[in-house]
């Protein structure tokens, strides 16, 4: 029996995970065993399609989890949307899991039947980034890499007859690669609000690379857990204050290099030039409504205002949807980069919505997708 | 004042059971005020959707007075202290966006201070003329 904030080490115990899975499978034997016991309907994972490209998919299929891609670097998609009106348990990463929980907060997730099982990240890549840099960077052919891993701030490729390569982040980064921009100045590192948090920090000595660091975040983490124990499909042992300290080091450099990132990234624009910056970058903008669609935090649907009120007849110098998006999304955007991934003009509309948002959620000591206590702020009275 | 001296052009959310009758009792008090304001009636402050403001400066107002009830005064209990809050919220995002914050203010009048009604308004107009038109104002509109 595991308790809630136990710090764990375990693994799957099918050797076969074991060694597939990224740091022991114990995340995939972990939503196995709820798919098993029927503790949940169905379970999210990522189908490969191949290094740089995975679809979300729900199955309900034990062996289908089992054969999932485990996780992938280059494949940042964000979850959040598969949970909704359904009774699954996900692997996600931090902004997953934040966008899961904003998802609860407006009743589109129902939290008591959804299990997440949370995924330490440093940062995702984009795909085509990704492909650019392998031929740049590290002169291989994309279509001959077999695996990636993130380790001692270096990003290694193994190519199909054996060979890695590392260069470190920063280089890469330097150089215009590396991780998405939103990445390198997130500020959650550790899903503390996922129901288990996950991830290969802080696993040290014989097991590194073939156990998973697990802590124990609430009651459903605990029956998530001790579901997969009983089953048969996990093994785990507590963690020692050597391996809690390593874990809690690497997160808070992560952090650090976080925030020098958001000030590399934040240069202030003088007030007089704002407006025009704004503008500028909006009048690209083809008002696809893609950035809406992908937002793992937009519960307002199809009759939503930012499309209602909005008009291409209008001669405005600031499109309307972009005026409503940027408030709607001040109180709760997670900054998951999604909506700068998918626009097809290249407008970096991510940073610009953190530039409104950071300063009011800060202001305010409010981080979205951190608990369920704090509705959204702007639907609220605050006295 | 002469022919040609640029006007601003100031929309005002007014409150039906305060604010739009200090706005009536200006009137009837016969205090001076510029005609620059715009008067849009709602039911209460409380109703002020933040995206009404920002249509109104994408439609080329120059200003955005959002008037209520004192605090605790609300005929509707609370709705004055949620129009604050939106209001906090867009005050931030008018300076984030570069515009000056004098365009948008905030103001509590009561349906017997017409005086106080009459003075806000010739206030913001003369602060307005200072600015200039806003940045914001569509072509073909003055």
């Amino acid at each position: 029996m595991v308790r809630v904030g136990d710090k764990l080490i375990g693994y799957a115990t099918d050797p076969d995970v074991r060694s597939r899975g990224a740091s022991g499978g114990l995340v995939t034997a972990v939503l196995a065993a709820a798919l098993e016991k029927g503790l949940v309907e169905g379970v999210v994972v990522l189908k490969r399609i191949d290094e740089y490209e995975a679809i979300p998919v729900i199955t309900d299929d034990v062996q289908e989890v089992l054969a999932s891609g485990g996780s992938m670097h280059a494949v940042p998609v964000n979850l959040a949307k598969y949970a909704a009106g359904r009774k699954i348990a996900m692997p996600g990463k931090p902004c997953d899991v934040r966008g899961v929980i904003e998802q609860a907060k407006r009743n589109g997730v129902d939290l008591e039947s959804t299990y997440i099982v949370g995924l330490n990240c440093g940062g995702t890549m984009h795909p085509v980034v990704t492909r650019e840099m392998l031929v740049r960077m590290y002169e291989t052919d994309p279509e001959d890499v077999a695996g990636e891993e993130i380790e001692k701030g270096k990003l290694i490729f193994r190519t199909k007859d054996g060979e890695e390569k590392a260069i470190s982040i920063d280089e890469l980064e330097d150089a215009g690669y590396g991780r998405r921009e939103n990445c390198r100045y997130c500020t959650v590192k550790i899903p503390t609000s996922a129901d288990l948090a996950c991830g290969n920090w802080g696993v040290i000595g014989e097991v590194a690379g073939s156990a998973t660091f697990c802590e124990v975040m609430n009651e459903k983490g605990k029956r998530l857990l001790d579901n997969a124990i009983d089953v048969g499909f996990v093994e785990v042992r507590p963690a020692d204050g050597k391996a809690i300290a390593i874990r809690e080091k690497v997160n808070s450099a992560m952090l650090k290099l976080g925030d020098e990132w958001k000030e590399r990234v934040f240069t202030g624009i003088p007030d007089q030039e704002r407006l025009t910056y704004y503008m500028e970058q909006f009048a690209d903008c083809i008002h696809c409504g893609a950035c809406k669609e992908v937002c793992p935090v937009c519960t307002c649907g199809e009759d939503s205002k930012c499309t209602m009120f909005h008009s291409l007849a209008d001669n405005y110098r600031m499109s309307m949807y972009h005026m409503v998006r940027l408030l709607h999304l001040s109180d709760s955007c997670i900054g998951c980069g999604q909506c700068s991934d998918v626009c097809p003009v290249d407008i970096p509309v991510t940073s610009i919505f953190r530039r409104f948002a950071d300063p009011a959620q800060k202001k305010r000591n409010y981080e979205p997708g951190m608990d369920l206590t704090r509705p959204p702020f702007l639907e609220v009275m605050l006295k | 004042m002469t022919d040609n001296e640029w006007e601003p052009k100031i929309v005002a959310f007014c409150c039906n059971w305060c604010s739009y009758g200090g706005a009536d009792t200006a009137g009837m008090g016969r205090f001076q005020q510029p005609s620059s304001l715009r008067i849009i009636r709602v039911m209460c402050s409380g109703r002020i959707d933040p995206m009404h403001v920002l249509n109104a400066f994408l439609e080329g107002a120059d200003a955005v007075l959002v008037t209520g009830c004192h605090i605790g005064d609300c005929h509707y209990v609370n709705g004055n202290y949620k129009a604050e809050v939106r209001y906090r919220f867009l005050e931030e995002m008018v300076r984030e966006l570069g515009l000056e914050p004098e365009r948008l203010q905030l103001n509590w009048i009561s349906a017997s201070e017409g005086e106080k009604f009459a003075n806000f308004v010739r206030d913001v107009t003369a602060q307005v003329k200072q600015l200039g038109p806003s940045p914001l104002k569509p072509e073909g509109v003055n």
